[in-house]
């Protein structure tokens, strides 16, 4: 991996170098919070001057942006949290915003964005965003914005040793090839063999990444779905743990509730939570990588 | 139909394709800035008129272009993809350039054209490219699938409009090449006279004088397209692009009425001479000359 992260292979054209942060928008970030904390992400920073918190666990930086003008438009975001941003490790940010617009990417004004700092963004699936961060081996763009909490631990281990695993993106009908096309064409993703899943949720469209270090999942409505409200967004995040089973122990006893029913149950291979204040899941899949190094 | 055919208010116009018995409607970024009531008002009329949105036309001369010149028409693409978008359209109409600075490299065509699908993915819009007769180095559908099939995109398809291809005298046979599920849209018009050797010639009949299928001298060859479009396996959406200066200056109902003759000397002209079809499947799943995707024609309602 030391080899790929120093010298990005030639179908690694951004040098993406795995999830540098995930962003929620929620009106209610107590809400998120409680059950963020529940899953193991501790609050370690508060924003300058906005409405946005900083958690973090491990490897993983998550930020929850509850600022009134969170979604693209300005508009204030709801009750029901939303995946609104991935943040992708790039080598050269300004190259990675040009050369996506050079291939067809939409550039999303960064009023938008969560930071301060001019973090350049491309429109992504629904209203969902994709940053691009290369500043964050020597330096931590969350510096610049956010004042750390009094007494939190800036680097709180990771609980199971979670760390992001990939994210799913739902999809309307026959949209999978326009998608992967999308992803393949503007950051070297590739999709994985028909039949290769992780977790316990084989449905859709796998990609990974070109940095082998987290993965898409696509997923269109299922047959006989017509009566479900599906809309193209991006869903869940998933976490890899190294063994599920002792992760879901560990999370069961912070007050995670696992789906247990039949289909979808805790296993070796993964696990899915209830749905949380309307809207948020969050998958454990089996997974031994551990992506990067400390922010 | 078309609102190009179709003088009036565009409330109007969508009534009176509606009233006479058409499901869909192809509108034209002009029905939506020239509204009185400003874009959003078009828009709601056009949800309103139940009416389903066949496609949205049109993008010119977009590829080829070199610098700050493709830069210009990237920021007009993405604002007619607003526009489409807005509307419902799932469909957005590109017609090859006429641009004497256009390049006519089809690796250049083709890229620029795989650069416009990736900007519609978001919004789930396809892009329909379509051989203007009088293009500079795109003039035919042979050529046209070319770029498209070198472009290689999903969401990247030809649009065939029947005008150009019989004013080019394209051979029939060369669709034996195209994939039908990359065909995203017919259209469908027949003009007054036999030829149209230049340009300029092509340019006026094609704006001022096509008639509907059954009112021209190509009434035949129009049928042999929707027969030959039929065999290959094409299941899309008609639409009749007629642009008429009578049309223009009568009522919108009687043009509109005369669309749906129209449909009706189309589909005779089809089911009568297409027994291979009626032998294949079943009745109800055949698609329509008139029109129209296969629900549609279930509900007897051309489009």
């Amino acid at each position: 991996m030391t080899t790929r992260e120093s010298n990005p292979e030639p179908n690694n054209p951004l040098g993406i170098d795995g999830i540098e942060f995930i962003e929620y928008a929620t009106s209610q970030p107590q809400a998120l919070g409680s059950v963020l904390q529940s899953m193991g992400f501790v609050p370690v920073a508060r924003h300058r001057s906005r409405e946005v918190m900083l958690y973090r666990q491990g490897t993983m930086n998550l930020i929850v942006n509850s600022h009134p003008d969170a979604l693209p438009g300005g508009s204030a975001p709801a009750a029901t949290p939303v995946l609104k941003a991935i943040a992708l490790r790039v080598r050269d940010a300004a190259f990675a915003w040009r050369r996506s617009q050079d291939f067809g990417a939409w550039e999303m004004p960064t009023r938008a964005s969560a930071m301060e700092l001019n973090i350049p963004g491309i429109h992504g699936v629904g209203d969902s965003l994709i940053y691009f961060v290369d500043r964050y081996k020597d330096f931590s763009i969350y510096d610049v914005d956010f004042v750390p909490m009094p007494g939190a631990e800036a680097r709180p281990a990771a609980v199971a040793g979670l760390h992001y695993f990939g994210v799913v993106q739902t999809i309307l009908n026959d949209r999978t090839a326009d998608w992967l096309e999308f992803y393949r064409e503007l950051f070297g993703f590739t999709v994985l063999p028909e039949g290769k899943f992780f977790g316990i949720m084989p449905k859709g469209t796998l990609l990974e990444s070109p940095c082998h270090k987290f993965y898409l999942q696509l997923v269109e409505p299922p047959p006989g779905a017509e009566d479900i409200e599906w809309d193209e967004a991006l869903l869940r995040i998933g976490l890899g743990a190294p063994d599920v089973r002792a992760a879901v122990r560990v999370l069961e006893k912070r007050g995670v509730v696992f789906i247990d029913n039949g289909a979808v149950q805790p296993s070796e291979k993964g696990a899915l939570t209830q749905v949380y204040l309307g809207g948020i899941t969050f998958e454990l899949v089996v997974s031994q990588l551990r992506p990067g190094a400390q922010p | 139909m078309d609102t190009i055919t179709l003088a009036g208010p565009l409330e109007a116009r969508l009534r009176a394709v509606r009233e006479s018995g058409f499901t869909q409607i192809m509108l034209s970024a002009r029905d939506l800035v020239e509204h009185p009531g400003g874009e959003a008002a078009a828009i709601a009329a056009v949800r309103s008129s139940g009416l389903r949105v066949t496609g949205f036309q049109v993008l010119r001369d977009f590829e080829g272009l070199p610098g700050h010149l493709h830069a210009y028409k990237v920021d007009i693409a993405k604002a007619m993809l607003g526009m489409c978008r807005a509307l419902g359209s799932k469909v957005l109409l590109v017609c090859s350039s006429s641009s004497a600075h256009a390049s006519g490299d089809p690796e250049v065509l083709s890229r620029d054209l795989r650069k416009l699908a990736t900007l519609a993915v978001p919004f789930g819009i396809r892009v329909a490219y379509e051989a203007l007769s009088w293009g500079k180095h795109v003039s035919e559908f042979p050529k046209a699938w070319e770029i498209v099939a070198g472009a290689d995109r999903a969401n990247l398809g030809l649009a065939l409009d029947s005008f150009h291809m019989l004013a080019t005298k394209t051979a029939l046979s060369e669709l034996d090449l195209v994939d039908p599920g990359k065909i995203f849209i017919v259209q469908l018009a027949d003009f007054m006279w036999r030829e149209l050797p230049s340009h300029e010639e092509r340019i006026n009949t094609a704006r001022h004088f096509r008639v509907f299928p059954g009112e021209g001298v190509h009434g035949s060859e129009v049928a042999e397209l929707v027969r030959a479009l039929d065999r290959m396996g094409y299941r899309g959406d008609y639409s009749f692009e007629v642009f008429n200066d009578d049309y223009t200056q009568l009522p919108a109902p009687l043009v509109a009425r005369r669309g749906m003759q129209a449909v009706k000397w189309l589909t005779d002209q089809v089911s009568r001479r297409s027994l291979p079809i009626r032998r294949d499947r079943p009745r109800a799943q055949r698609s329509s000359p008139a029109g129209v995707p296969e629900s549609t024609l279930k509900n007897g309602r051309p489009g």
